[in-house]
């Protein structure tokens, strides 16, 4: 098994302490890690799901544009940190296991190191919009 | 591969009567491969003891620093081999964005810390950034990677035939993470000590010192030993110890790891406290000590 980058480790360090829901991606868009805040958002720890590709990723959680529609994946917030290496922002609603949804602001930027990108952190937000019970 | 402890103390030199035995200087291990080339990892006080020990001839010796705090560098300006113009040394270290390891570490061999400057050193000094992938040093091949601690730091290993040393002086694996449950690829340093056959690794602060401690970079008894089993190192010795051990301090530390370490199921022969000029010749590799 490869050793993860130090700053992908530090980072999911980092966000297991937060209560605010974070994502974690590594340099080829692999999810590699959520925390239980964005598990009670979802409705699935990460513990249950594992890492995941973006096509899982989507087929469960979406996420949806403001007319329900999936937000394809090179669209997304993450996805867009990780491949232009600068930080991105989007409203977007997210799909739990239980089939709510949640509306959300999501703020990711990607992990720049010495030896380049290595991957990208968001963070949701509740919607200030139309905040209907996001995790906070 | 032979390995001898020159400097065993963190953080600041440590001399005096309470501290004879387990040594007062700061971090430097001399390793002899089975080529005869000639590394000192890290260049802390202990390395003029090192320089001492040298003989006076043409010389080779590599030093490889995990990161430039000051109590990992501070021998460096009485290192007595740099004064010999017959003396060839090449400083391995960390990159950084901002400056280069020789820029960085002429910081200190510089007015007004330092009567003399780099430039003004006899010896043939060259400075070399670690490569991201292994290398080869002698009979030996190296490798480096970033460690928790604070600021670019590394630890090593290095492979010797079917020998192999792990060095993580500096390293607070279990900043925000639980040692025991964690993924191994998750574990930072994890790669540089699995399976090693002798680990030194960080082990300054008791479990009691720790939560006074936290984030400062360095690991306390329960979390080298957690970090040691889980690894699989063969051997596991405790180094860069407080200054404000003694000691006794350090023997009672001592004699709780090894408990911890029976409690683990492992042998306590297996885990011991770093001591000055301790020197160890590392084997054909054993069976694994614990799974």
């Amino acid at each position: 098994m490869t050793q993860r980058p130090l700053e992908l480790i530090l980072a999911r360090n980092l966000m297991s302490a937060l209560s605010t829901p974070a994502f974690l991606v590594d340099e080829g868009g692999l999810l590699v890690f959520y925390n239980e805040a964005a598990g009670m958002l979802l409705g699935k720890r990460f513990e249950e799901l594992g890492a995941v590709g973006p096509q899982e990723w989507g087929s469960l959680f979406g996420p949806f544009d403001e007319n329900g529609e999936p937000i394809p994946y090179d669209d997304l917030p993450l996805v867009r940190a990780v491949r232009a290496g600068r930080p991105a922002h989007a409203e977007l609603t997210v799909r739990s296991t239980d089939g709510s949804h949640h509306d959300v602001e999501v703020s990711a930027f990607p992990i720049q190191t010495p030896h380049g990108s290595q991957g990208a952190i968001a963070v949701f937000w509740p919607s200030l919009a139309n905040s209907n019970g996001a995790a906070a | 591969m032979k390995v001898k402890l020159w400097g065993t103390r963190g953080s600041i030199p440590a001399p005096g009567p309470e501290t004879i035995r387990y040594g007062g200087n700061t971090s430097c291990v001399g390793v002899t491969l089975a080529d005869g080339s000639m590394l000192a990892l890290d260049a802390g006080t202990g390395i003029r003891c090192l320089g001492l020990a040298l003989p006076d001839e043409p010389t080779r010796l590599h030093i490889l620093l995990t990161h430039l705090h000051l109590d990992h560098i501070q021998g460096l300006v009485f290192f007595a081999p740099a004064f010999r113009p017959q003396t060839e040394i090449v400083i391995w270290g960390p990159a950084s964005p901002e400056a280069s390891l020789r820029d960085r570490i002429a910081r200190y061999i510089s007015a007004p810390l330092s009567p003399v400057e780099v430039r003004e050193l006899p010896c043939d000094v060259s400075f070399r950034h670690c490569p991201e992938s292994e290398w080869e040093i002698g009979s030996a091949r190296i490798r480096s990677a970033s460690v928790s601690h604070r600021g670019p730091t590394l630890g090593y290993r290095i492979d010797d035939g079917d020998s192999s040393l792990a060095y993580v002086p500096d390293h607070e694996p279990a900043l925000g993470a639980d040692l025991d449950r964690l993924e191994e690829d998750w574990i930072s340093g994890f790669e540089l000590a699995r399976d090693a056959s002798l680990l030194i690794h960080d082990g300054q602060y008791t479990d009691a010192e720790y939560p006074d401690h936290v984030g400062w970079g360095h690991s306390a008894t329960s979390h080298a030993l957690s970090f040691a089993r889980r690894t699989g190192a063969e051997r596991t010795v405790l180094f860069h110890h407080d200054p404000l051990h003694s000691d006794d301090q350090l023997d009672e530390l001592g004699r709780e790891a090894r408990d911890r370490w029976i409690g683990f199921g492992g042998d306590p022969a297996r885990i011991e406290l770093a001591a000055e000029r301790a020197e160890y010749e590392l084997p054909v590799r054993a069976a694994k000590a614990l799974a």
